[in-house]
């Protein structure tokens, strides 16, 4: 096994906003201490860093912007980030209290083509999403975590390289408790190796069966009962704005790491999207749905994120909106459009389909619409605004370019030609007998026009145009 | 009811054209353009036009008298070629009806190249033209627009120049008033069992009047 695990220090600022140039940090309460977790790089330039007490940054820096760290927020975004990293490999799993993510990694090593290709694919990918991600890769999940938190940690291919390896590691790497790490640098060690080496039986009896369990998982002695997490089927991802957004801007950041992260989730089950849903919570009233349709099934998270930019342009939001909500339920396969070998024929079909999805999105479902016949007597129901026609057969009358609401019209001007009478309904009761004529108005325009027997009057139906 | 226009080709102007065809000193630039064009499937209206036809990757204005006269028909040979032998959609933009399918099936459009689009306002109408024709991928897009601005009708030109498509832009009576940026603008009226078409300008083309026989109808 080899494992790539992220560590995601900045997650507890990242699972709450966009990044901003206000300074803006993440404090979390310990006994009656209460300090910062996590902070933007605004903080940095007023002086305020991780660790330090709020009570001090806030002196330091009194507009600083302050949130509570919220686990549940860090762990829908991890979980978010799982669904994307399962693109990678088919086995993932996450710790939400270390903030860490891990991907198997050897299954892929030949189809991704090598370690290096992976490690930049992830942390390219970690880019887009706006994550801070620290990479460490090692045979076991624990060695994984140990290397992610040391700074140009070599990368650690092979089980017996292992204990060599991690020999020369700083001590403060290891996942331990902040007692027990005092009390290892009491004793005078400050390197992995050297606790690795105290003998096993005192080790156990002084500081508890947990370490040495940690250290036989670190060390591959035992095997790491992890089990790997699968994203549900249904895909829904929830995200929590801070503070209401009352601009369609403030929705466009975390709108488009949704849909990067969507993108992992459909590329690990080989599958697409025609349709998604987004829902815009409010604080009081009916959310605000957007339906985005696409034409043809799509996978690409700048496609499906200019499709709903393109349509959120076009909405306004009546009220704030507080969480926003990404739906996906049914999935389509995708056809072979998106493939990167295609030839210029199938490239402008999907051109094509790319078009009418911006047009669909800008200007609403109902104002794009494809032509289709039907195989019916009555002129206003032989036609229909579908892809596929399923009259065609008959051979067509003669008929105008453009019909017209029927339309009741007083005088009549001099008509010509025989009349064509149209029957229909007879069969279910809606009795129809028309007679159309084509007549000339005054203004040299040809009309379409019917006689209604049944009720004796005169109809404008269509135009020669 | 609008004023009629001007007779668009006056009589002086016929004079003048006449006197100018008499002789060969006058260099007119005349056929110099080897523009790429789609024959329009009237002989005589070809002869007038720029590349002996519609202009591709140019616009071409239409302006009816009014509709039901057969400005929709004029069209049908054209539309036939790039939907059928070229394959590419056509695209109506903001017709001022419904376009009736079977009528547009028994021109011999095949329908599933045809998409029409009916955007809710003057800008909308603007823009998705645009974005079609820039696109490249329709070989005519028809456009029924009442903008006065001369600017909307030259960003359709650079679109369609780009797009390499045929942009035919419907526009009432009174745009005859003022100039057009347009490549080639017609005043269409209506005649007795066909189409009586002025050509007004076209740019490498030359002017005239032509009497346009129309299939169907009466």
């Amino acid at each position: 096994m080899l494992y790539l695990c992220t560590s995601l220090p900045q997650l507890p600022l990242e699972s709450r906003c966009p990044p901003t140039e206000d300074p803006v940090a993440i404090a979390e309460r310990s006994g009656a201490r209460r300090w910062l977790v996590a902070c933007n790089d605004a903080c940095r330039g007023a002086g305020i860093h991780i660790g330090m007490d709020a009570t001090t940054a806030l002196a330091l820096y009194p507009s600083l912007r302050l949130i509570e760290r919220s686990s549940p927020h860090e762990r829908e975004a991890i979980k978010g980030l799982a669904a994307w990293a399962e693109q990678f490999s088919h086995w993932v799993c996450f710790d939400p209290e270390r903030l860490l993510l891990w991907i198997e990694i050897k299954s892929g090593l030949r189809y991704f083509g090598g370690v290096g290709e992976i490690r930049s694919r992830v942390e390219h990918g970690l880019a887009q999403l706006g994550h801070v991600g620290f990479i460490g890769i090692g045979p076991t999940l624990e060695a994984a975590a140990l290397l992610s938190q040391v700074p140009e940690a070599p990368m650690i291919e092979r089980q017996t390289q292992l204990a060599a390896s991690l020999d020369k590691l700083p001590l403060a790497a290891m996942a331990l408790a902040d007692d027990l790490l005092e009390a290892f640098t009491d004793l005078g060690l400050s390197s992995v190796g050297q606790v690795l080496v105290l003998p096993r039986d005192a080790t156990a009896r002084r500081y508890g069966p947990e370490l040495l369990d940690y250290l036989d998982r670190l060390t591959g002695r035992l095997r790491d009962p992890r089990k790997p997490y699968r994203a549900p089927d249904k895909y829904r991802r929830r995200f929590e704005l801070l503070g209401s957004v009352e601009v369609v801007e403030g929705l466009l950041f975390p709108l488009r790491r949704m849909f990067v992260e969507l993108q992992g989730y459909l590329i690990a089950r080989d599958t697409a999207v025609a349709q998604v849903q987004i829902e815009l919570l409010h604080d009081e009233g009916e959310p605000t749905l957007l339906r985005i349709r696409t034409t043809r099934p799509l996978r690409d998270a700048v496609r499906l994120f200019a499709l709903v930019k393109e349509r959120l342009e076009r909405t306004t939001l009546g009220r704030p909106v507080e969480e926003i909500v990404l739906y996906v339920e049914r999935f389509e396969a995708l056809g072979d459009t998106q493939l990167e070998l295609i030839d210029s024929g199938r490239r402008k079909d999907q051109g094509w389909h790319e078009l009418l999805d911006r047009l669909r999105a800008r200007l609403g479902d109902s104002a794009v619409q494809e032509l289709g016949l039907q195989d019916q007597h009555l002129p206003e129901q032989a036609w229909c605004t579908v892809g596929e026609s399923d009259g065609g057969t008959e051979p067509i009358p003669e008929r105008p370019m453009w019909v017209l609401q029927p339309r009741r019209i007083r005088t009549l001007p001099k008509r010509f030609g025989k009349p064509e009478r149209i029957e229909a309904g007879w069969w279910n009761g809606e009795d129809k007998r028309r007679d159309y004529h084509t007549v000339a108005a005054a203004d040299g325009s040809q009309l379409w026009v019917y006689h209604d027997a049944d009720s004796d009057s005169w109809y404008l139906h269509g135009l020669w145009g | 009811m609008l004023p009629i226009p001007a007779l668009p080709f006056s009589p002086k102007a016929a004079a003048v054209d006449a006197l100018l065809r008499s002789t060969s000193l006058v260099w007119r630039g005349h056929g110099t353009a080897a523009a790429p064009s789609v024959a329009t499937g009237h002989v005589s209206l070809d002869r007038l036009l720029p590349g002996h036809g519609w202009p591709v990757g140019a616009v071409t204005e239409l302006v009816p008298d009014t509709s039901g006269i057969g400005e929709l028909r004029l069209l049908m040979p054209a539309l036939r070629r790039i939907a059928c032998d070229e394959g590419r959609p056509v695209v109506l933009v903001g017709p001022p009806h419904i376009p009736y399918a079977p009528a547009l099936y028994r021109a011999g459009l095949p329908l599933r190249r045809l998409i029409w689009l009916q955007p809710s306002s003057e800008t909308e109408t603007q823009w998705a033209a645009e974005q079609t024709l820039r696109a490249g991928i329709a070989g005519a897009v028809l456009m029924w627009t009442d903008t006065r601005a001369d600017l909307a009708l030259r960003r359709l030109q650079l679109a369609a120049e780009e797009g390499q498509s045929i942009a035919f832009v419907y526009r009432p009576p009174r745009a005859l008033r003022n100039p057009s940026p347009a490549a080639v603008r017609l005043a269409l009226r209506p005649a007795t069992r066909a189409l009586r078409i002025d050509v007004l300008k076209a740019r490498g083309g030359q002017g005239g009047s032509v009497l346009c026989p129309l299939r169907s109808a009466c």
